[in-house]
């Protein structure tokens, strides 16, 4: 299933504070409608992220699950002022980061271990998937980043946390996530080539 | 966004335009009703402690009914010893 960014808006990760001070309260009720109304919302968010991070499917699906469980598992636990989005996204980052460490461990064998996974040399279905080749080459060049890049990326441009948010998120400073921000847009680039191709497929996007 | 560097404004608005995925619809219900169940059955289960609630017992029952216990053991070990020694 797929959701133009249009359909999906980004109200909700910027949604009014006292909405979401409300939700949070009903949520914590164990207000079954507010569960909906989260789940609605934030589902497709975090299974984009989740799966733009591990380039799987079933794993993202996976993580998905557990992500939401456990939401509903500490509804109760949740501060007043709890940030929906951010704390949805904390909990999906921290599932992947433990999955990406327990699969380095098993696969005990892999030449790459202690290395950034390279990118497949064969495109996934969730590539082949993507509507224009645009998509497909941004797609790939996300998907050969550093997963510490890719995730900035992923929740400051994609996601349109603050980076205030973000860093909350991955557990950093502000400013340290704007450095790493910065070093994972070069990096992007570098990956989709050159700016003349950039720029080619910037047009064709923008039309 | 507020980024300085307009060309690589370019690619984050890039990477921001993106299709968002989503699960397959079975999944989609599958996982709601999951949550729905978990999150009806923690409320029913904290209605039926009433005023007793996980939080009040972490916060104050439990406490009080372990410091209440220590407070015995001391002064139950402190009564042998004086025994012990013919106090």
């Amino acid at each position: 299933m797929t959701l133009s960014r249009s359909a999906c808006s980004r109200v909700m990760t910027q949604m009014n504070r006292d909405d979401e001070r409300s939700l949070v309260a009903r949520l914590r009720a164990g207000d079954i409608d507010a569960f909906d109304e989260v789940y609605g919302a934030y589902r497709p968010k975090v299974f984009a992220f989740l799966l733009r991070m591990s380039r799987s499917r079933t794993v993202a699906e996976d993580l998905l699950d557990e992500t939401w469980l456990r939401l509903v598992r500490h509804t109760r636990d949740l501060r007043p002022d709890t940030r929906i989005g951010p704390w949805l996204f904390t909990v999906a980052r921290n599932l992947y980061w433990t999955y990406r460490r327990d699969s380095l461990v098993e696969d005990t064998y892999a030449p790459e271990l202690a290395l950034w996974p390279s990118p497949a040399p064969w495109p996934s279905p969730f590539e082949l998937a993507a509507a224009n080749e645009l998509e497909r080459r941004i797609e790939r060049a996300l998907s050969a980043l550093a997963p510490q890049y890719r995730e900035v990326v992923l929740l400051i441009a994609h996601e349109g946390l603050t980076p205030t948010d973000a860093a909350a998120v991955c557990g950093m400073t502000p400013e340290a996530l704007r450095q790493r921000l910065s070093r994972a847009r070069a990096a992007l680039a570098e990956k989709l080539h050159d700016t003349a191709a950039v720029a080619a497929l910037n047009r064709g996007y923008g039309t | 966004m507020t980024f300085t560097d307009p060309h690589r404004d370019e690619l984050l608005v890039m990477v921001e335009n993106l299709k968002t995925r989503d699960v397959s619809q079975r999944h989609v219900d599958r996982l709601r009703n999951q949550c729905r169940a978990e999150l009806q059955a923690r409320t029913r289960r904290n209605a039926a402690f009433g005023t007793v609630s996980g939080t009040a017992f972490r916060r104050f029952i439990g406490p009080a009914l372990g410091g209440a216990w220590s407070l015995a053991y001391l002064l139950e070990v402190i009564r042998r010893a004086a025994a012990v020694y013919g106090f």
